[in-house]
């Protein structure tokens, strides 16, 4: 929780400062065929000030946490605002008042296990692996964690502490195919620590096999023919449709700096069958996997609503572009290292459920694709997107076929979401997604599966 | 304490613990940022840092701890936890450190940016690029000056400084016209001093000029197999790519590299040679020490189409018994080819000149399949216009070997120096419009 001698530095303030005490704690973890190649912790902690002056913004931060560390970078940077206002005086009105108080932690109850306790954990998946898939060429097992711990003051008066732990544990095998090595990766765990997923090793065996077989189909794939195509996106899937396609589009620093997005506030974007949303940090009655209650300029976090049916209705804001847009900001501004400034980010975006079954929305494509996982993803101002596929099949006369090769898929998303179709009644969330934008941070992303017409990359 | 007093606190704390092998990294850094949103020079950074690396070898066996709090008493306590990781970590011979070798110093001798010089180059960039190039929006620019001094330690005497300040600028931009925006585009370029305009630096006027004529895109007119031009900006992600995938220790060591066997083998034309060279002058924005705690030297990757060297780690040396690089991989220089850049359009019949590479990561075999962004359609010899919803697929393997043609001409990021690259036999299809 947020230390009452931390309030002290408020008498620090003399414009309008966030004043930021953070460290990121992480563990890694990695064996390749056997080898313990990774096998570190570590940990990045330090004080930050962010100081807006005339509109004018100077930033600072060094590692020393302590009073004279505080105070070292709040006048440091006041002192870099002044150095921009003084030459370029924006003359912006200042932002109204946001004041919210909240503390969350997230870090387990459980017993924490030990470094040699954690190694053991993975070999023994990793000896699984070998023991019962003698067609498993390579194999990585992978166990990684980061735990955010931030403290954050305002001079508007904002007060907040979060801890939020992600663990994540990633299997990614190599068979032998015809034409070289295949690969395929799975992920397990989300939002905590490592002793609120994982139990024992033989739980995950069930997964490990459906991935060694869903694997040992592509060993036998053809590549997709190449060109626009009727799909079903897997709610696996759907999540990074929802962060790349829409989500980057309508960040207003993107909005503000030539997104297509600008021209459609208000307008229909989508069939009347898409919302979409970016949540805070509840969505359906549980956690989500990002959950965001105050962000880091101190603004009490709330569910943005993008899409309502089909209709765009919210871009994400920082308070820089709430006061461009004449809006409120909803909790958007986070940041990822304690030297880091907050920027525009998702936090857990996802599409609304439908009422479509998915054996439905599959036994009614003729042609297409049935696409499940993905690898990256990346947008574009004109609101065209693109990410890789690992994993998918055709669709032929409504019934799976033969698994695809790698392929990346694409589109236009003010144009696509136009041909969706069907909606899945179910939802998921994406275990460990990460965002690049200047800085990387941890960001959820889910959804259903969706019915639409994509452009597919093959032969 | 001075900076290389606490870096060798560390070293002594772990050899003190038990560490039969100890190493550390220590790096300190102070960066100032000045950064333009939305056409706006809104926020100037300053941030210092600490960075330090223990590595405890005991009983071949490895643990390794990375903290930035460096107080007496944190050392001492990372030093414990170092020894500890090691002993819950698996017995393994590869786990090594560098051998003695004589103390360096390195240094670049930029020490501090020039603030005032910083404001200055970026108002102007914005100023000269609102008036050659009015539809352009720019949605970040980034101009940092970081000095940064690595402090490199180890048990068998390993005892390197190095020491360098280095610009970066980086600009993120789209164009708009009334309700029309082209893909949005970026370039990162690295330069010891300010003395040039920011729009001259790496390919930026070209990159600008381009994006405002790309707000109006058409489709490849059809599905079809043919040649992509590489732009020295888009070729960047494609060698990494390469070397990531297959020249590095996981590839290796995990035996998925298609490259294993092919030391010696030709990989790609005859023309095209790959070097790493981070101690050239042709790179600003080099390093001095490697990974592993060695002189930094360059190197030929790929020699007139024959694969020279992998880039393996001293771990990834030992586990594979194959020899460790004298580098650590990154400063890219390609050497020039015979041909101009015109000469490389004339000589496509139907073609794309790919200057943004938008996809998924290639698969274990090279195939892959991406988005061409900010390109253009190329027909008859001629580049005809840029293109939207276009996908390229193919296998990055046999587009080295499908090399048609190197352009004279290069570009100087900084940090990697590219030429213009043909290549043949691409599949290029495009969307439902």
């Amino acid at each position: 929780m947020i230390a009452n001698d931390f309030k002290k530095y408020c008498g620090l303030f003399s414009e309008y400062t966030e004043l930021r005490f953070q460290e990121n704690r992480n563990l890694r973890i990695v064996f390749v065929n056997g080898n313990l190649s990774g096998n570190e912790v570590g940990g990045r902690s330090g004080v930050s000030a962010r100081v807006c002056k005339n509109g004018s913004w100077g930033f600072a931060s060094t590692p020393e946490q302590t009073a004279a560390g505080a105070k070292s970078v709040v006048k440091s940077a006041l002192e870099n605002a002044v150095f921009l206002s003084t030459r370029d005086n924006l003359n912006r009105s200042i932002f109204p008042k946001q004041k919210a108080a909240v503390d969350k932690d997230f870090s387990t109850h459980h017993k924490r296990k030990t470094q040699k306790e954690l190694i053991e954990f993975v070999k023994e998946i990793d000896a699984h692996i070998k023991e019962t898939h003698k067609n498993i060429i390579s194999r990585t097992v992978l166990l990684s964690s980061l735990e955010m711990e931030k403290s954050l003051i305002t001079s508007d008066g904002s007060e907040a502490f979060s801890l939020t732990p992600r663990t994540v544990l990633i299997a990614s095998l190599s068979m032998q195919s015809s034409s070289g090595p295949v690969e395929l990766l799975d992920m397990f765990g989300g939002l905590g620590n490592f002793e609120d997923h994982f139990k024992k090793p033989s739980d995950l065996y069930a997964r490990i096999a459906a991935l060694v077989d869903d694997l040992a189909k592509k060993t036998d794939g053809i590549s997709a023919v190449a060109g626009s195509c009727e799909c079903i996106l897997d709610p696996e899937l759907a999540g990074i449709l929802a962060h790349e396609a829409i989500g980057h589009t309508t960040e207003a620093d993107f909005v503000m700096g030539g997104s297509i997005a600008a021209n459609y506030l208000g307008k229909t974007i989508a069939d009347p069958l898409v919302s979409l949303v970016d949540f805070a940090h509840t969505a359906f009655n549980r956690t989500c996997p990002v959950p965001v209650y105050v962000d880091d300029e101190g603004t009490l976090a709330q569910d943005v609503p993008i899409i309502e049916k089909g209709v765009l209705r919210n871009y994400m804001h920082n308070k820089r572009s709430a006061l461009h847009f004449d809006t409120v900001p909803l909790g958007n501004a986070r940041a990822y290292q304690f030297y880091d400034e907050p920027l525009i980010r998702m936090r857990n975006t996802a599409f609304l459920p439908g009422n479509s079954k998915l054996e439905e929305m599959i036994a009614s494509v003729k042609n297409g694709y049935y696409l499940v996982k993905t690898s990256n993803g990346q947008a574009d101002s004109t609101s065209e997107f693109m990410f890789g596929v690992t994993q998918g099949y055709e669709i032929k006369n409504g019934k799976i076929g033969k698994a695809i090769k790698d392929t990346t898929i694409s589109g236009v998303a003010f144009d696509v979401l136009k041909t969706v179709t069907m909606v899945s009644d179910d939802m998921k969330w994406h275990v460990g997604g990460m965002c690049g934008k200047k800085q990387p941070i941890t960001v959820g992303m889910g959804g259903p599966a969706i019915k639409c017409r994509l452009n597919i990359g093959g032969k | 304490m001075n900076e290389k007093a606490i870096a060798q606190s560390g070293l002594e704390a772990l050899v003190k613990d038990g560490a039969e092998k100890a190493q550390v990294i220590f790096v300190t850094s102070k960066k100032q940022e000045l950064n333009v949103e939305s056409g706006e020079i809104s926020l100037l950074r300053t941030t210092f840092n600490t960075d330090m690396r223990m590595t405890a070898i005991k009983d071949q066996q490895r643990g390794i701890i990375n903290l930035n709090k460096i107080g007496k008493s944190e050392i001492k306590k990372a030093a414990k936890t170092a020894l500890n990781l090691a002993e819950a970590s698996e017995k393994d011979s590869a786990y090594d450190i560098s051998e003695k070798q004589p103390p360096c110093t390195f240094d670049n001798a930029i020490k501090e940016p020039d603030l005032d010089a910083m404001y200055y180059r970026m108002a102007e960039f914005l100023k000269e690029a609102g008036q050659l190039y009015p539809r352009i929006v720019f949605e970040n620019l980034y101009l940092d000056f970081t000095r940064r001094t690595e402090y490199f330690l180890n048990s068998n005497n390993v005892d390197f400084t190095a020491s360098d300040g280095i610009y970066n600028f980086t600009a993120m931009f789209t164009a708009k016209e009334g309700k029309k925006s082209s893909s949005f585009n970026y370039s990162c370029v690295a330069t010891l001093d300010l003395s040039k305009k920011l729009l001259s630096l790496g390919l930026l006027n070209t990159l600008l000029q381009q994006s405002s004529e790309q707000i109006e895109t058409r489709p490849v007119p059809e599905k079809f197999v043919g040649d992509v031009v590489i732009t020295p900006n888009c070729l960047e992600g494609l060698i990494d790519g390469v070397v990531d995938s297959w020249l590095k220790d996981y590839a290796l060591i995990s035996g998925t590299s298609i490259y294993k066997d092919k030391i010696g083998k030709q990989i790609a034309d005859t023309g095209f040679t790959l070097r790493s060279m981070p101690v050239s002058k042709q790179i600003a924005n080099g390093y001095f020490i490697t990974q592993d705690g060695y002189k930094a030297e360059n190197l030929a990757i790929i020699d007139r189409g024959i694969l020279k060297t992998f880039l393996l780690s001293l771990y990834g040396s030992k586990k594979t018994g194959k020899p460790m690089a004298p580098n650590s991989g990154g400063c890219y220089v390609i050497d020039p080819g015979d041909k101009s850049l015109d000469e490389l359009i004339g000589n496509t019949k139907q073609g794309v000149l790919l200057a943004r590479f938008s996809g998924g990561q290639p698969n274990d075999n090279g195939d892959f399949s991406a988005v061409a962004k900010n390109s253009y359609y190329i027909e008859n010899g001629k580049v005809k216009y840029p293109i939207r919803e276009t996908m390229i697929s193919g296998n990055i393997a046999q587009m080295l070997m499908n090399i048609k043609g190197i352009s004279k001409e290069r570009v100087d990021f900084g940090n990697r120096v590219s030429p213009w690259v043909s290549c043949s036999g691409l599949t290029i299809s495009g969307g439902d419009k």
